[in-house]
């Protein structure tokens, strides 16, 4: 299998060409909104946390990382100056991959408006170099799609989740990548995700991520709140039946590693195959958690409707009749109805993840958009639970 | 109208109500892959989306849903009966009490059966 793509300088593809303006502190997006303005198939990423890294690192890297996803041809960085993460510190890794990267000390640049004039005239050099590439065929080997459940309901478990669980594995067998993964939703599936895991290294990482998520969870004097009243009526009666759903959308597939974000490193798949992954659990965030691990597209399970992202398509699925509407991009609410098969569910996704890798837009690209969230872990939080950073 | 509820792997005990389904109904399992494989009485109310016993299963034996094991069965229950969180509970970390009384009331389980 093939698609048209965008071939960026470091070997990857993107199924869309995006310029990303960085808006490296929180004090700049003023700035960076008004030069946006006015040009097309641009986007923002804010760090709305703060100026100064100390306990920031993920935000940082996450930055670094999305700007390096091949979704993104360009980009312009912007900083106010006097905070503690230089110009520098983004751009040099960026450019590394060959991308073209431009950036602005809106101190140094004589003000607010002498920086938006500046940079708008950036952005139209940054346009122009990506309005230069072209969608050539390219193997599906360069694919990685991210799969997320979000709003989940009695048709996840059994319709859109087991669709998309076909679709994983012969995606795989057609030597793409899958990435899934919200640790958090995997809890009870352990000794399922063991026999999958690779090796016994795996394994390990596996199980202890999952327990350091759980930990992250819960903290004394609250409940571990893993099922809703509304998830039992529904008819789920354990955590476990509950996160078997939520991983029969990960397919049957060898898992090839964990991926994790972290505070020194943001990993990659390192060959095709399916991995594990820190994506949060909060359908929002893990936009920007599915790009900074290089994935061009996700895949997005659910009973309800929205998740949508500027910078990575977001194809819906959907086996729940009630709530089929223009947002649903693959409607899989024949399998509820006895009258289809999952394999025809795993069939229908397949074709309509090459029709977006070839830039068909998916039902609601470019409205409705969640925000940008970074990922923070809060360093101080993890050394109580003891929870080590480490390679 | 036929009644259906689906089994996600071969080796599964328990099935999925398609339907609302009403004690006396007969039933069609389907597979996954939607193929019609067998009938079975229900022998009370099973809502949508909830679980109906395909056998008799004993306390303490694992309900397998998915192929795999997702609870333990912490009473008999008798073929045709709804399986829920009054006869079973998770091995990893269970509903608190009051959410399951709470459960148990506003679905209005029998608990006797």
């Amino acid at each position: 299998m093939e698609f048209m793509g965008y071939k960026r300088a470091d070997g990857a593809v993107g199924i869309r060409n995006k310029v990303l303006i960085i808006s490296v502190d929180e004090c700049c997006e003023g700035i960076a909104r008004h030069i946006a303005k006015g040009f097309d198939d641009v986007v923002l990423l804010t760090n709305y946390y703060t100026c100064m890294l100390g306990g920031n690192e993920e935000t940082f890297n996450q930055m670094v990382e999305v700007a390096k996803n091949p979704n993104v041809s360009a980009c312009l960085v912007i900083a106010m100056g006097c905070g503690s993460i230089s110009l520098e510190q983004i751009m040099s890794p960026i450019s590394k991959t060959g991308k073209k990267a431009l950036g602005i000390n809106c101190i140094e640049s004589g003000g607010t408006k002498k920086t938006i004039e500046q940079g708008k005239q950036m952005m139209q050099e940054l346009v122009k170099y990506s309005n230069s590439f072209q969608r050539e065929p390219v193997s599906i080997e360069k694919l990685i799609v991210g799969v997320k459940c979000g709003g989940s309901d009695t048709s996840s478990g059994i319709a859109s989740n087991p669709s998309v669980g076909n679709m994983v594995d012969k995606f795989i067998d057609l030597g793409g990548t899958v990435i899934g993964g919200e640790l958090m939703e995997l809890l009870g599936c352990e000794e399922v995700l063991i026999q999958r895991s690779k090796n016994r290294e795996v394994a390990e990482k596996i199980v202890s991520l999952i327990k350091n998520e759980e930990s992250r969870w819960s903290v004394e004097g609250t409940e571990v709140e893993t099922m809703s009243i509304g998830n039992s009526i529904g008819g789920l009666t354990t955590l476990e039946e509950k996160s078997m759903g939520a991983l029969h959308k990960m397919g049957n597939r060898p898992i090839l590693d964990v991926l994790e974000v972290n505070k020194n490193f943001i990993d990659k798949p390192k060959e095709p195959g399916f991995y594990l992954s820190e994506a949060t659990m909060l359908c929002g965030g893990s936009g920007i958690n599915f790009l900074s691990f290089g994935a061009q597209m996700i895949v997005w399970t659910t009973g309800g409707a929205g998740f949508n992202n500027p910078l990575i398509p977001v194809i819906r699925v959907s086996g729940n009749e009630d709530l089929i509407n223009d947002d649903i991009d693959v409607d899989v609410t024949g399998i509820m109805k006895g009258i289809e098969g999952i394999d025809e569910g795993g069939d229908k996704i397949i074709e309509k993840i090459q029709q977006v890798a070839n830039g068909a837009n998916t039902n609601i690209e470019g409205y409705g958009e969640s925000s940008m969230t970074l990922y923070q872990k809060d360093q101080r939080v993890e050394k109580l639970l003891d929870i080590n950073c480490k390679r | 109208m036929t009644k259906k509820m689906i089994i996600m792997e071969d080796n599964d005990i328990v099935a999925t109500a398609l339907d609302d389904i009403k004690s006396g109904d007969t039933v069609h399992i389907m597979s996954s892959n939607n193929q019609e494989l067998y009938t079975i009485l229900a022998k009370e109310s099973i809502p949508f989306g909830n679980k109906i016993a395909l056998c008799d299963i004993k306390k303490n034996e694992s309900i397998i849903k998915y192929g795999v094991c997702i609870g333990e069965c912490t009473k008999d229950i008798e073929k045709g009966k709804l399986v829920h969180v009054h006869n079973v509970k998770s091995l990893r970390v269970d509903i608190p009490k009051s959410y399951k009384k709470e459960i148990i009331k506003q679905m209005n389980i029998d608990m006797e059966g």
